[in-house]
């Protein structure tokens, strides 16, 4: 610690600190522009200069280190003086436009001239102009140039943090400007973390553009829907209508950053899709009811079925109490265990339940990438959960983290990496086995003989594998992070054992572990919690367990199933074998998702009763009897539990639209029609019936979950002590093999609703290496015909040089594509074939897309 | 009589050849310091000779080289400043175009000296006959064993590239060099760390400038006290003075350290043109403030003129005589400073080009009374604040023409014209 | 060697490529005359770098050109040492004999006249660099004298024969 006196108060602060984090301590105020919390010190706006006892000149106090016994002054009349002074010289160039800037109100210049400023500037010669009109740098951002301050925030957020490089500074002095490659930004993130850190109205959304004064705003601040980092953002909204989102500096895992599909991917929720009423199917056509009407169909129609199994799927972007909710009607009300949360995978819940259950750590991410090495197995994070990426990038760059990377896919934050394991396509079991073999060779004497023989000690010797070994061997605490896209293979059951493997001998070496998972659904994880899974119940506790079984029909007071239900695949199957009585589907589109399109088409059809409730005109909401248009993301409250384990609260900003009712109430509803209800049946009730009977969740309150909400509780369970041996290696064919998986812009069905999302991403396309392109004859653009054993889809080739020879992949959420009909149920990744397409087939797909959901009419 | 070392082959026939060069006794110091002494001997030595830094700084170049950690773990590097950007200085051309070997000697031997295996010299791309000679006595030096590996039978090896600059002043502060070199935007860097703890690709740096270097294999040839009984004690050795302006004869001169501004501007270069009155003498490239006609009877060594109000800088010697309006010099000096400011920090961005603006309505004959205190105000708003010292610079020269011919921008402002037109 | 070949050299000299991005645009430049962003794009190519550091460094440093200039590119310094020594003066009459004023070109494309910093030859101020040439102790018939030898060298090498003998430009 060392010692400091600022303005005549001392105080003790950690060696390393600067001047300006110590003021801050003391509450003492010190006005900055260019200094960014999570950057690097720049100390170019010489706003913050201050008085250092013993130094001629003043100093930037963002990048002065303290040193014991230091003295400081803020607040002398020559500080005053130079703070006006560097104002007044920034005002002289300043248009002084605010009337007509979006910024105005909230613009940090605005506020800083205020509070220091000089009150006259005697500043009389023509100002500098760059340009008349501001210059749209891509869809979302537009820029003043002439407003800009030079800050350099936004360019270092981009480097830095997002790692984009896409934002830069052309010219020198007086000309300097920030902008994107030839003046463009085309090509970038759009993620609008650069407006977000703009102090002034340089950098600004066009979509928000000229929309509203900040003072008309009502804020609400919320979580984003659409993957599982669960940002913290702040919706906008002027007289009950979307107008922005904005995000806070000091909250959530994010800390003011978002990427684009949080801060501009939010516009769905006024969707033309959204369903405007009830609908039933008669004559084999889908027309608009009552709620009346839709009531006595449906009670007619449960009736008829009433003697076969009923199925329920419920999204993961739901919040708890929807799921809670959900699972709980489906197990007493329909009487089944046939429940699922994921209709893209099959999840082997024997070996996931006990490793969420005992190995995840519910923590602050921040706090687990602290760890001295990360391992991130599967996915790609920078696709996948952006936010997370710019975590572990901070991580890498600043913290010295020991970043290691074990995927098919590549991603971006590889150049970060220390090392980088590329696995074959499906071959992630095979490539953990052999880090988990590295590790043990290496510490052989550690690891005791039987376990050893188990796991084998066969490494591949000086390869990407050992040097990962190495590297985890080096780190004294191991923090791994699992991309769930790794539960759509047929070996997903092997990557769960190969894992815990990697856990328990890591356990063994002595070395702190901490294990997450990287999910693509905002409430995956709330959702295994809430026991929307066939094989357990809420809390994660298998369905045969008695106890567990004995307490929740006590606390609800109705008899529940035993035995394991059936995941989603096996539903669908029930369903061809014309086996399946009501199939309740909630918020989620298999029809799109589900590998074999056919088949789930055939199924859905053959399903005794297909209940659709959903915000949005889905393909499976075309094949449905009934439809219940539901409240969508932000038009109800509730609570996710993100990736961390962090519970956060969902709130609404708008009323449910057109004639959507709230989940809660239509699983009211449709419970009343059975003449049954669900107690309690209001969402903080059951809050707290969930914070009373789930173990991890115990003892919240829902009015307690601050502005960062609150963590869940693992109960970590010593791992099983099982080893499990290594898997069958695949073997590396020549064939082309597809995985799929999220895209920066779109991540499930909820994106491609949104306008703006639609407008910056990309055309649906087919991505693969330089290597296997030239192989084919075909270059970057190229239309292509993507054929598997099952079908064919065209999209445009994007050659990606970082790609992997055999490597294929296409974006899974481009509703035209129909990537699912390429799959085939218990076959990941897929073999293919690629080809360039002829004008004729052109055609023929073009008028194919944009299609709409089937049989809708 | 003083006997110019740095110059000796200068206007020799084929100077900038290896044979000329080793005729004259080149590359005997390499082999010597080889041979004969340890890096810290010749670290010590240069410490000794009180050599102090000749890119306008004066820092002590032994004590620089001390800095560099001895085991870093990482390459070490060695970049020669020869971006010499300063306005009125072109001594480090002249090295290089004519006796490129005495600087490929000096960095050899500064290499060796602070653990160095690889150096780059960041010279100006303007430079192109410069870069030429230069790249030649490289390969030259490489044939004979000069450079390369295991140079003249040793265990040191010792490589350098050149750079090329693309025209940018602010190159040449060392920091914004090895952003430069870095392939960034050159902008000055925070300090601490110091580039010779984390320079170069965040690895022990030596910035040096050519004739600093230059002036290396004589101090080991001729010995520390050689070196330092020429000129002053504390700013001693031999040193190349850059004369130009209004002045009869403009050039080269190597003279001692101290020598009076003076006798330099007045016998050496042979005083004033013909007719004409010195006015004021800018003794160290435009960043050193002017010094009126009356001030001449100063020492040229960086402890007397920095006690005079100036500064010895790059030895730019830039003589202005009475057929010249100051307004309009101190008007082109902050245009310079004001189109090569980085664009980093506020007060040289934005300060300069208001003063500039200012300056130019004031020469331009519509100047208005308040002028000259705003003019003030700007330069209390720039001085110390900025960044780097090129704001500085800007500051302090025009405060100097501020105070020693405010008359004459008063004349412009009052007679809402230039008296000199 | 061509110009993917140099700037691959020249990235060897450094440990990271990102170095070579001004070595290469000095290449490129000589290549092409000037840097349209499709060179720009090429180098970040060959480097494997970001295109907009690329970016940065072309318009940061005043050697380098996005637009295209002359094939007689009149660099005239008018610093200090050389304003002293009647650079203005040589500016107005290149501006009368150019037709045209500091900053353009001539419509037929020989000459782009531009004033400079200082060019570190205040010795023999007043000082232009033309092309890699610097001319020094210049006055009104030096300038003039100089001019026609440019315009010569065009008028030998009618046709054909241009590209061989003129620095590249558009
Ligand atoms: C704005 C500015 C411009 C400079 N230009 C040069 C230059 O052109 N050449 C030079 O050698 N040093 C220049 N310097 C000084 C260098 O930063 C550095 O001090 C010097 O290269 C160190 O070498 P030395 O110790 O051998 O002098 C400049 C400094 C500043 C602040
Ligand atoms: S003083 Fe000028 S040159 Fe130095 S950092 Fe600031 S803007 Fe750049
Ligand atoms: S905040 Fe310290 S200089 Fe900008």
């Amino acid at each position: 610690m060392v010692s400091i006196t600022i303005n005549e108060q001392t105080l003790e602060v950690e060696a390393g600190s600067t001047v300006l984090q110590a003021a801050e301590r003391l509450g003492i105020d010190i006005p900055t522009f260019c200094y960014l919390k999570r950057l690097p010190a720049l100390a170019s706006c010489r706003m913050c200069l201050v008085e250092i006892e013993g130094l001629r000149r003043l100093q930037p106090s963002c990048a002065t280190v303290v040193t014991e016994g230091m003295v400081v002054r803020t607040n002398t009349p020559l500080i005053d003086e130079t703070r006006s002074s560097m104002l007044d010289m920034l005002l002289a160039n300043h248009p002084l436009d605010c009337p007509i800037c979006d910024k105005g109100g909230e613009c940090e210049l605005q506020d800083m001239v205020m509070a220091y400023g000089p009150r006259e500037s005697q500043f009389r010669d023509a100002k500098r102009v760059f340009h008349s009109e501001d210059i749209r740098l891509s869809p979302v951002i537009i820029m003043n140039v002439n407003r800009c301050i030079q800050c350099q925030r936004c360019v270092r957020m981009c480097e830095e943090v997002v790692g984009a490089v896409a934002l830069g500074t052309i010219e020198k002095g007086m000309d300097t400007a920030v902008t994107g490659f030839e003046g463009s930004l085309a090509s970038c993130d759009q993620c609008g973390n650069c407006v977000e850190v703009c102090p002034v109205g340089a950098l600004m959304s066009f979509p928000y553009r000229y929309k509203a004064r900040p003072w008309d705003l009502a804020e609400t601040d919320t979580v984003c829907p659409h993957c599982g980092t669960g940002c913290q953002l702040t919706v906008g909204t002027r007289k009950g209508e979307f107008m922005r989102v904005r995000s806070k500096a000091e909250h959530g895992v994010n800390r003011e950053t978002l990427c684009v599909r949080g801060r501009f991917g939010l516009d769905f929720v006024t969707s033309p899709d959204r369903i405007e009423r009830p609908m039933v199917r008669r004559d084999g056509t889908l027309v608009p009811v009552s709620w009346e009407e839709a009531g006595d169909y449906l009670r007619r129609r449960l009736l008829a079925i009433e003697a076969k199994p009923a199925g329920g799927l419920a999204s993961p972007r739901l919040p708890n109490e929807m799921l809670y909710q959900f699972q709980k009607m489906m197990r007493t009300v329909f009487r089944t265990n046939n429940i699922d949360c994921s209709s893209r995978w099959s999840t082997p819940f024997d070996t996931l339940g006990p490793l969420v259950a005992g190995s995840y750590t519910r923590a602050p991410l921040e706090e687990v990438i602290g760890n001295d090495c990360v391992l991130v197995v599967g996915g790609n994070v920078t696709d996948e959960n952006p936010v997370t990426e710019y975590l572990l990038r901070d991580g890498a760059r600043r913290r010295h983290t020991g970043l290691l990377m074990l995927s098919a896919r590549p991603s971006r934050l590889d150049a970060d990496a220390r090392a980088v394991l590329r696995a074959l396509p499906g071959g992630e079991a095979a490539s953990l086995a052999a880090v988990v073999a590295g590790l043990a060779a290496a510490a052989r004497q550690a690891v005791p003989g039987d376990i050893l023989a188990k796991i084998g000690t066969t490494t591949t010797g000086p390869g990407a594998a050992d040097r990962l070994a190495t590297a985890l061997l080096e780190g004294r605490s191991v923090t791994v992070l699992v991309s769930v896209d790794l539960l759509r293979s047929p070996q997903a059951r092997a990557t769960l054992q190969q894992l815990n493997n990697l856990l328990q001998v890591l356990r063994l070496l002595g070395k702190g572990c901490a294990m997450q998972f990287l999910f693509d659904r905002a409430n995956q994880l709330g959702a295994w919690d809430m026991g929307v899974v066939p094989l357990a119940l809420p809390g994660l506790r298998a369905v045969d367990d008695e106890a567990a079984h004995a307490t929740f029909e006590r606390a609800w007071g109705a008899g529940i199933p035993s035995g394991p239900g059936a995941d989603f695949d096996a539903m669908l199957e029930l369903c061809d074998r014309g086996q399946m009585g009501a199939l309740y589907i909630v918020g989620s589109d298999p029809l799109l998702s589900c590998p074999d399109r056919g088949f789930v088409q055939r199924a859905l059809r053959t399903a005794g009763l297909l209940i659709v409730q959903d915000a949005f005109l889905t393909d499976t909401a075309g094949l449905a009897d009934v439809v219940l248009p539901a409240a969508s993301y932000g038009e109800e409250s509730g609570t996710f539990t993100n990736n961390e384990g962090r519970i956060q609260k969902v709130c609404k900003f708008r009323e449910p639209a057109f004639e959507a009712r709230g989940n809660l109430a239509i699983f009211d509803f449709v419970t009343a029609l059975r003449n049954q209800a669900l107690r309690p049946s209001v969402q903080h009730e059951i809050f707290d019936e969930i914070a009373r009977l789930i173990p991890a969740y115990d003892g919240l309150v829902r009015d307690g979950l601050g502005a960062d909400g609150a963590f869940t509780k693992a109960a970590l369970a010593p791992p099983v002590g099982e080893f499990f041996g290594p898997p069958s290696v695949p073997i590396a064919t020549d064939r082309l093999m597809l995985v799929t998986g999220n895209c920066l812009f779109h991540n499930g069905y909820l994106s491609e609703h949104s306008e703006i999302l639609n407008t910056v991403a990309n055309d649906p396309y087919v991505e693969m290496g330089a290597w296997d392109a030239a192989q084919l004859g075909l270059s970057d653009c190229d239309q292509v015909v993507v054929r598997s054993a099952q079908g064919e889809l065209t999209a445009q080739l994007k050659v990606n040089k970082q790609f992997p020879r055999g490597l294929v992949f296409v974006p899974e959420n481009y509703r035209a594509l129909r990537l699912n009909s390429l799959m085939r149920r218990k076959e990941y990744p897929c073999p293919v074939d690629i080809r360039k397409a002829h004008a004729a087939f052109e055609i023929a797909t073009v008028a194919g897309a944009g299609a709409g959901p089937e049989n809708l009419t | 009589m003083f006997e110019p070392v740095l110059l000796r082959n200068v206007d020799v026939p084929d100077g900038h050849l290896l044979a000329t060069y080793r005729a004259s006794g080149g590359y005997q110091a390499l082999a010597k310091a080889l041979d004969e002494h340890t890096p810290d001997e010749i670290i010590d030595l240069v410490k000794a000779s009180n050599l102090r830094g000749r890119g306008g700084a004066g820092f002590p170049t032994g004590l620089k080289w001390s800095f560099v950690p001895k085991r870093a773990g990482k390459p070490k590097y060695l970049c020669c400043n020869a971006d010499e950007g300063e306005p009125g200085t072109f001594k480090d051309r002249i090295i290089m175009e004519r006796d490129p070997h005495q600087l490929i000697e000096g960095m050899a031997i500064s290499a060796y000296a602070i653990g160095a295996e690889t150096a780059y010299v960041y010279i100006r791309g303007e430079y192109t006959l410069a870069i030429q000679r230069l790249e030649q006595a490289i390969a030259e030096a490489h044939a004979q064993g000069y450079l390369g590996a295991r140079i003249q039978g040793s265990d040191f090896n010792f490589v350098v590239h050149i750079h090329c600059g693309a025209g940018a002043y602010i190159c040449g502060e060392e920091t914004a060099m090895l952003d430069s070199l870095e392939g960034k935007r050159a902008q000055p860097r925070l300090k601490p760390p110091f580039p010779a703890v984390e320079g170069l690709y965040a690895s022990p740096t030596v910035v040096n400038n050519v004739e600093t270097l230059a002036c290396v294999p004589h101090i080991v040839a001729r010995g520390a006290d050689w070196f330092r009984d020429i000129g002053p004690d504390k700013s001693p050795g031999p040193k190349l003075y850059c004369l130009s302006g209004q002045v009869r004869k403009p050039g080269l001169y190597e003279l001692p350290m101290g020598i009076s501004l003076r006798e330099l501007v007045e016998d050496r270069a042979g005083g004033p043109l013909p007719g004409r009155k010195i006015k004021a003498v800018i003794p160290g490239g435009v960043s050193a403030p002017l010094i009126p006609a009356h001030g001449l009877d100063v020492g040229m060594d960086f402890d007397s003129l920095a006690a005079a109000g100036s500064m010895l800088g790059s030895a730019g010697v830039i003589v202005i005589d009475d057929s010249t309006c100051m307004v309009k010099v101190a008007t082109r000096i902050i245009e310079f400073f004001h189109h090569e400011s980085c664009g980093k920090c506020t007060p040289c961005r934005e300060g300069l080009n208001w003063v500039v603006k200012v300056l130019r309505r004031i020469e331009a004959g519509q100047g208005a009374p308040g002028d000259l205190e705003q003019l003030e105000a700007l330069c209390k708003g720039i001085f110390g604040n900025t960044f780097c010292a090129l704001g500085d610079g800007a500051a302090m020269g025009l405060r100097a023409a501020l105070v020693h011919f405010k008359h004459e921008f008063v004349a412009h402002i009052e007679e809402r014209r230039c008296p000199y037109h | 060697m061509n110009m993917r070949e140099k700037i691959q050299t020249a990235a060897a000299r450094y440990p990271d490529q990102r170095s070579a991005i001004m070595p290469a645009l000095l290449i490129a430049q000589k290549e092409h005359g000037h840097l349209p962003g499709p060179v720009l794009e090429e180098i970040a190519d060959i480097l494997d770098v970001e295109r907009i550091w690329v970016y940065e460094l072309a318009t940061f440093y005043t050697l380098f050109h996005t637009e295209p200039v002359g094939m007689f590119h009149l660099q005239l310094c008018d610093n200090v040492s050389c304003m002293l020594r009647g650079a203005e003066d040589l500016l107005e009459h290149l501006e009368v004999v150019l037709g045209i004023k500091k900053g353009d070109t001539t419509p037929d494309g020989l000459f782009t006249l531009t004033t400079v910093e200082c060019l570190g030859a205040c010795e023999v101020a007043p000082v232009m660099q033309v092309g890699d040439d610097y001319h020094g102790d210049l006055n009104i018939a030096r300038i003039d004298a100089l001019l026609d030898r440019l315009r010569a060298v065009v008028g030998q090498a009618t046709g054909a024969g241009i590209a061989a003998v003129a620095p590249p430009g558009e």
